[in-house]
């Protein structure tokens, strides 16, 4: 019997995943706790990224735009996703492509790579942005009215690619939960499926991008013990090196863009072909018309494509150098990525780590899978929210630039996040009142060769001799993997808090500008937009209140728990007004209520949690939980009773 | 900062057992990360992200045998880091230039095995400096003006530590 879904209007909005990939991008949902991708109307589950800017100003998303490249290859912009956050003068920009790059005219647009199609200029967030509404309309489609979602990203992408995609997410008018690291996602979508525990290698490659991730599986907890990999490496490399070849064939010169965009056309297709048949044939247009019928061996195409492949064992043997581990000593291998169908990879990948991998999930699904698990969890609906947790670690140091041009490392690659560190500085002149700092993300020594993050000049300092003001520096990485930075001053007992987003983010108002500059009323529909939006916060901050009153009333005194009620009360009251004002204003004042009562019930949490459990008992635990050999140092000794 | 075996519950000592360490950081973890308090209210959502970190930071400095070593003395009021601390043996100094050089004559002629063999020399000796700093802990645990005694056996592991980190910044460097 087939079920019909009748249309609810008043469907809760559901959580979903997306995989926002370099070639293809995809969104799921769980149902009925199994993870699924949502298939278009002609039953698509992928997504081509590809955006086309028509001459009357409509963006096309998907295949249709795919089918437009060939013929528009300026006005079509496909890989996107390797321009997301990189400056206008970035190695990515001088490779094989059809792209039409916008002359940066100031300092501030030379951050980000800008694309000219016709007479505007469109950014790679706004780009992404297309392909993200595209994405929510998919699921919009079957579920009514889409909720918080998870978006992932490679795990080696930096601050500035990272905080590129989220802008992105907000650009496209959607609620992100969390930016996910994809091998992170995958093994999310196997561990659960396989209920197994041990240490897991996942190879990750995808049309642009390269990850490893190696992770522990403990009862429920993804632990990443080291992630490494190469954020321009990828199928579109493969494609490259055949197509350099077909256009020597066909006589095309590297700037006919129409022609290029044939040449990797066809190179992605003998690569598809390859994957089964040992040779294909492809016919290619020359120059000055006509055809020409050329053969490729999948041994030619391996040649070729071996310096690329080989590029990835660097990284492989780099993260496993960083977890402390052995190959031998993996219990598995997991593929992800549509470029790990390539013969030559997974050949590499089993010599590499010694066993055979596991690829029994779709390698292009398998992101997107793991997504929606952890948009379901995080939205607390799903049956294993209180099981699982994906614990990540930052991909690549972050440090700051010192004298002499170095960078001093603060927080080292593979750092466990959330996390923080605080620096203190002081002065090395009489009377500076000023600090400049550079802030850089990468291994390099010298801060020239990192990534720049953002620059920024403390000013404020008071006057006094050389050496005796000090200033405090915090870093701090969300889970996201997102940094942000507070200075302070704390000699004079005058503290000068300083909030510093990096330079290439899209601040609050840049995005409401777009935003705005998007919907047909402006102002009105802005205004409308603000009310909703608080009476959603509003409502979601009163029913986290009302659960915890729940759970935990019995840490407030009766004056606390009266403050609270009261602060529950008027807030309920203004939100069933038309004015945003005092909604936003009584929802602090009822946050400020809960101040105090929150660090008890996180007490109480962390209570629970070792419970009973001093370290006799987890060692106890440990040695028994099966499959689980977490690396220990050679000097470690039992612990006595505490 | 504040003292990272309270932060993770745990037993101010030096030989500490890695394995539980872990396995207390991840139970912690699970009380308190962010993933944890999405419906939260606001108030507990930056408490924990601050927790998270603390908890994070105290795991990180735990499991380094260095900087744990450095949290106890720092604990028994005692000052650390390198220029608080008495000056490295001259006997020691030259021992460690000595090797050094080795190093470097294997780096120049691309002797991985040589290389390797000096990091494994090393290794040796980490193992055995860990082991008279734990004595000396607990030593310092029953006397606690014994606490000094540790600094120079802490000196000495930083100093085989940079090498051992040279030793596997050349081995990434060369290998194939």
């Amino acid at each position: 019997m087939t079920l019909l879904e009748i249309f609810d209007p008043k469907a809760a909005a559901r959580p979903v995943g997306i995989d926002l990939g370099t070639t293809n991008s995809l969104v799921a949902r769980v149902r009925d706790d199994k993870p699924q991708v949502i298939a278009d109307c002609n039953g698509a589950r992928l997504l081509p990224s590809a955006v086309h800017y028509d001459a009357r100003g409509a963006v096309i998303v998907g295949k249709p735009a795919l089918l437009l490249a060939a013929e528009h290859p300026r006005e079509t912009i496909v890989s996107v996703k390797r321009f997301m956050g990189r400056g206008a003068d970035d190695a990515e920009t001088k490779r094989l492509g059809t792209y039409d790059f916008a002359a940066p005219s100031t300092p501030e647009e030379a951050k980000s790579v800008r694309f000219k199609v016709h007479d505007k200029v469109v950014s790679p967030v706004e780009v992404s942005a297309e392909i993200l509404k595209a994405l929510r309309l998919l699921a919009e489609d079957e579920l009514r009215t889409v909720g918080g979602v998870v978006i992932t990203v490679p795990a080696y992408f930096d601050d500035a690619q990272r905080q590129a995609t989220k802008d992105a997410g907000r650009l496209a008018g959607l609620d992100v939960l969390r930016l996910l690291n994809e091998p992170t996602a995958a093994a999310l979508a196997y561990g659960l499926e396989k209920q197994q525990n041990g240490l897991f290698a996942v190879y990750d490659l995808g049309g642009g991008t390269f990850d490893v991730t190696i992770l522990l599986l403990d009862n429920g907890v993804f632990q990443v013990k080291s992630t490494g990999g190469d954020s321009a490496l990828g199928g579109d490399d493969m494609d490259r090196a055949l197509a350099t070849r077909f256009l020597k064939e066909m006589g095309a010169p590297e700037s006919d863009h129409g022609l290029v965009r044939l040449a990797l056309d066809a190179a992605r297709q003998a690569k598809h072909g390859l994957t089964d048949f040992e040779t294909v044939e492809i016919e290619l247009p020359v120059q000055g018309g006509g055809t020409k019928k050329l053969t490729v061996t999948r041994a030619e195409f391996d040649a070729l494509i071996a310096p690329i492949v080989e590029r990835t064992g660097v990284a492989c043997r780099r993260a496993l150098r960083d977890a402390g581990l052995q190959a031998a000593e993996l219990d598995g291998v997991i593929l992800v990525g549509g470029s790990t169908r390539v013969p030559l990879v997974r050949a590499y990948v089993e010599k590499l780590f010694g066993k055979e991998p596991l690829g029994d999930i779709d390698p292009d699904e398998v992101v997107a899978l793991g997504a929606a698990i952890q948009a379901d969890i995080l939205a607390g609906e799903n049956a294993h929210a209180g099981e699982v947790l994906l614990l990540d670690v930052l991909p690549l140091s972050l440090g700051i630039e010192t004298m002499g041009g170095v960078a001093e490392k603060i927080l080292p690659r593979n750092t466990a996040i959330p996390a923080g560190a605080r620096q203190v500085f002081t002065t090395y002149a009489d009377d500076q009142t000023g600090f400049d700092l550079h802030i850089v993300q990468g291994e390099r020594e010298l801060a020239a060769d990192c990534r720049s993050l953002a620059r920024f000049v403390l000013k404020g300092i008071p006057r006094m001799p050389a050496g005796l003001a000090r200033l405090e520096v915090t870093f701090r990485v969300d889970a996201d993997g997102l940094l942000s930075v507070t200075a302070k001053e704390t000699t004079t007992g005058v503290e000068q808090n300083v909030e510093v987003v990096p330079s290439y983010g899209l601040s609050d108002e840049e995005v409401e500008t777009m935003l705005l500059s998007a919907l047909d009323h402006g102002e009105e529909d802005f205004e409308r937009r603000r009310l909703i939006e608080a009476r959603v916060e509003a409502e979601q901050v009163l029913a986290a209140t009302r659960k915890a009153l729940a759970a935990d009333a019995d840490l407030l005194s009766a004056e606390e728990h009266a403050r609270i009620a009261q602060a529950i009360a008027d807030l309920e009251s203004a939100v069933v007004g038309e004015r945003t004002a005092p909604i936003t204003a009584r929802t602090e004042a009822l946050d400020d209520a809960t101040h105090a009562w929150a660090g008890k019930r996180m007490d109480r949490a962390v209570a629970r949690a070792i419970e009973g459990k001093n370290l006799n008992d987890v060692e106890r635990d440990v040695a028994e939980a099966a499959g689980v050999d977490a690396h220990v140092e050679a000097h470690a000794s039992m612990t006595r009773p505490s | 900062m504040a003292d990272p075996f309270e932060t993770l519950g745990v037993e101010a000592r030096f030989d500490l057992d890695l394995r539980a360490l872990e396995q207390r950081h991840r139970d912690l973890s699970k009380a308190l990360h962010p993933d944890r308090y999405t419906g939260a209210p606001p108030a507990e959502r930056r408490l924990s992200l601050g927790r998270a970190i603390d908890v994070n930071e105290a795991f990180r400095v735990l499991r380094d045998p260095i900087r744990r070593a450095e949290a106890l003395v720092r604990r028994a009021g005692v000052a650390v880091g390198e220029t608080a601390e008495p000056a490295a043996a001259p006997a020691l100094l030259m021992e460690m230039m000595d090797a050094r050089e080795e190093l470097s004559d294997a780096a120049r002629t691309r002797d991985l095995a040589g290389i390797a063999r000096l990091g494994a020399t090393m290794t040796t000796r980490q193992d055995a400096i860990l082991a008279r700093l734990a004595q000396a802990f607990d030593a310092a645990a029953a006397e606690p003006q014994k606490m000094s005694g540790a600094l120079p056996i802490l000196g000495e592991l930083r100093y085989v530590r940079r090498f051992l980190d040279e030793v596997s910044a050349l081995e990434e460097e060369l290998s194939p």
